[in-house]
């Protein structure tokens, strides 16, 4: 095979006939994902599907993880991105363990640092190709807040990325907005399924088996893969 | 090797400027529009900066309740419209040439140094723009109240009255007539901070109505001589 | 042997819209249709539909209109609500109807769903996705309640419940949960006006109030503003204009009627 086809030596670009892409594209992605306010802190949910393109390629993958004691981060779009994410965190988190200074890295600050590491990406137009929710429980309460690909963050009572913005959102508002210091537990737990429910029913990318994370006063907690029951009308 | 262009490398014209120098298309857009609209109002020894709370992209609303305007100094706020994450880089960026102004100086930067700061920062990325149309409101060295709106590369001039973001080709005209009485022939007493404020709650209320990305709650910073004070006013949330 | 006959072509004519590509190609800029982002959304209950739609019109990121119909009449039993080109709703919905008012003067019978829904999709197939109407059809006739939705293109499908436009994806969240068989009617009712206001408040493109139509076996209502949620706030400040606001930059007043003395008039 004639690999020196290419005679452009940066191979930041790729050629497609006169069409000039860049390299950066998602190719192993993961849908929309959720977070929300209640009373006793933040709720985040997402799938356990990685696709590739069409096709549903790994059913087992884990979208939530934490960092340090009262954060997690949940994320979509591409999963390598993702996952170099991850390490950017645990190294960061090392590093901070390291000084032993007694300083903590909470939801705030990792928002912060998130925002900045996607932002400085979009400017050199070589984008971590993601949309995250990172929550955490700081100050006394629930910390919710969201950055993606272009830099563009917030916080918000309610989060939902992807096709989640529009399959997802509204539901949350509803059952959330105006009364996130009296949703309970059980209630948002109820919540999360209705959303996860739907986001199965109608996103084409997504899969009934899913993972939830509460972050509290007490810490985290993220549960094992689970589904919910479906009524297919018609 | 460099691996990662800069803007100013990247070739927008296709590979070596074939393709006969037609633009192809980028694959990643680093550019959003997240809506919003911001309103500066100025009076003898006031001023007013207002902006809505949406953030949107597309027809989805990302937030209801994102602060576009932050204040700066004592007798300074900035209200930031276009695209949010380089609104918010060029917050951060001010304040901490702010910053590092006061260390070096040992006082607060005057209004008319933050407007050419703010100025020579959005110029100083002449090539690679922030997308992001900035309205600067407080009060000169005299006490008066000013109000500067800025391109997004850095060219800036203060009226009574301006407009920046989503809704300003609605709003101007309004304010214009009612605040800088343009072709009002009898009307010209100066107003009051109180009527003022009533000006700027109708404005966005009348904003609201007709532009899809103004709405949900306004944030209005009052700022005069004892400082900088807030208030809120619902919107539209549809 | 030559000829002058030129051979008929079959089918549907198009030259008109080759031509219009031509003349974009060579730099015409045509009139821009109003599209409007819609939320409009059916479901069936027991022994009906319900038919609601949001009532925003908007043109780019500006809203053209805040209360504007967008279901439309077929027949006293069969309702129609329309989302994409607004002039193309109007105008396929308006055409059908009075076809099927034309048939029912000659029948004597009630309109049928399925003559509708034929006539409808045939129109739109005829003219290959160029009329850009997506619809959502219900109605009432002695099948019983039938509900189904329209693509531009022609397609159909029945459905229990449907959603169209830019809201449709908040709606359709609001029915994938409540939706059930055999709803009574206010439930229906109730859950079509929740995912509407979704439609509403989530979508840019939908807005302002919910309008309802409710079929039901020889019974047709219809439900003008059965929400409206988002209030309007009134004004802050009095903006009427003081007496001579306005430049005079010339004044000049010409007598029509010129009076001069005359002889006085002979009243003998």
């Amino acid at each position: 095979m004639n690999f020196d086809n290419n005679n452009n030596n940066n191979n930041f670009y790729e050629s497609v006939g006169n069409v000039t892409k860049q390299t950066t594209r998602p190719i192993v992605t993961g849908t929309s994902i959720i977070g929300f306010k209640y009373r006793d802190g933040i709720m985040i949910a997402a799938d356990n599907l990685a696709s590739y393109g069409s096709l549903a390629r790994f059913k087992s993958v884990e979208r939530i993880f934490p960092v340090g004691e009262f954060t997690c981060i949940a994320g979509s779009g591409d999963l390598s991105d993702f996952q170099y994410i991850k390490h950017l965190l645990e190294s960061l988190m090392i590093k901070e363990n390291y000084i032993d200074d007694g300083h903590v890295l909470t939801a705030p600050h990792i928002h912060e640092y998130l925002t900045q590491i996607l932002y400085g990406r979009r400017s050199k137009l070589n984008p971590l190709w993601n949309s995250l929710i990172i929550g955490g429980f700081h100050d006394g309460e629930g910390y919710l807040g969201y950055a993606d690909l272009l830099g563009t963050a917030h916080k918000s009572s309610t989060i939902a990325t992807g096709l989640g913005t529009q399959l997802m959102h509204p539901l949350l508002r509803k059952s959330v907005e105006g009364r996130e210091n009296e949703v309970t537990e059980e209630e948002a737990i109820e919540i999360v399924n209705d959303c996860m429910r739907v986001s199965y029913y109608r996103d084409a990318r997504s899969l009934n088996k899913f993972q939830r994370a509460k972050i509290t006063a007490k810490g985290f907690e993220i549960t094992e893969p689970y589904s919910v029951d479906v009524v297919w009308h018609e | 090797m460099n691996f990662v262009p800069t803007a100013l490398e990247f070739d927008t014209y296709g590979q070596n400027g074939q393709n006969g120098g037609v633009p192809t298309s980028l694959y990643f857009d680093p550019y959003d529009n997240n809506g919003g609209t911001a309103l500066g109002l100025s009076g003898e020894d006031y001023s007013i900066v207002a902006s809505d709370t949406r953030q949107s992209s597309g027809f989805d609303i990302y937030s209801r309740c994102d602060q576009k305007a932050t204040k700066l100094t004592e007798n300074s706020v900035l209200a930031l419209g276009g695209f949010r994450a380089d609104g918010r880089s060029l917050t951060k960026r001010i304040i901490q040439r702010m910053e590092w102004y006061r260390h070096a100086h040992e006082k607060e930067m005057s209004f008319r140094a933050i407007s050419q700061l703010l100025s020579v920062t959005l110029y100083s990325r002449r090539f690679f723009p922030y997308y992001a149309f900035s309205l600067l409101g407080g009060l000169d060295e005299n006490g008066k109240g000013v109000v500067c709106s800025f391109d997004s590369v850095g060219s800036y001039h203060d009226e009574p009255s301006c407009v920046v973001g989503s809704g300003s080709a609605l709003m101007q005209s309004f304010v214009d007539n009612q605040i800088a009485f343009h072709n009002q022939q009898v009307n010209n007493e100066p107003i009051s901070l109180e009527k003022a404020i009533r000006i700027v709650k109708d404005s966005f209320d009348g904003v609201a109505e007709r532009d899809i990305y103004t709405g949900d709650s306004l944030d209005i910073f009052i700022i005069t001589r004892d400082g900088v004070t807030t208030e809120q006013y619902p919107l539209r949330k549809d | 042997m030559e000829t002058n006959i030129i051979p008929r072509k079959g089918g549907f004519n198009f030259d008109n819209y080759k031509r219009n590509l031509f003349l974009e190609q060579k730099g015409l800029t045509l009139p821009k249709v109003t599209k409007t982002g819609t939320t409009i959304v059916g479901a069936l209950f027991k022994d009906g539909v319900v038919l609601g739609a949001d009532t925003r019109a908007t043109g780019g990121s500006i809203v053209q209109d805040k209360d504007i119909i967008k279901i439309s009449y077929i027949a006293p039993n069969i309702y129609c609500c329309g989302a994409g080109t607004a002039a193309d709703t109007l105008f396929t919905t308006a055409l059908i109807s009075s076809q099927l008012e034309l048939h029912r003067l000659t029948t004597g019978r009630q309109s049928r769903f399925n003559s509708a829904e034929t006539m409808l999709k045939q129109l739109l197939f005829r003219h290959q996705g160029h009329i850009g109407a997506a619809l959502i059809l219900g109605g009432y006739d002695i099948n019983g309640p039938v509900l189904a939705h329209i693509y531009p293109h022609g397609s159909s499908e029945h459905h229990p419940y449907i959603t169209m436009g830019s809201g449709s994806l908040a709606a359709v969240s609001v029915l994938e949960t409540r939706w059930t068989k055999n709803l009574e009617r206010q439930d229906a009712i109730d859950m079509v006006k929740d995912a509407v206001e979704a439609g509403i408040f989530n979508d840019l493109g939908s807005g302002s109030n919910v309008n309802l139509v409710v079929i039901e076996k020889n019974k047709t209502e219809s439900l003008r503003e059965y929400s409206k949620p988002t209030p309007h706030h009134p004004k802050n400040c009095d903006y009427k204009y003081k007496r001579g606001t306005t430049a005079i930059l010339k004044e000049s007043i010409k007598d029509l009627v010129v009076v001069t003395d005359g002889e006085a008039m002979d009243i003998s």
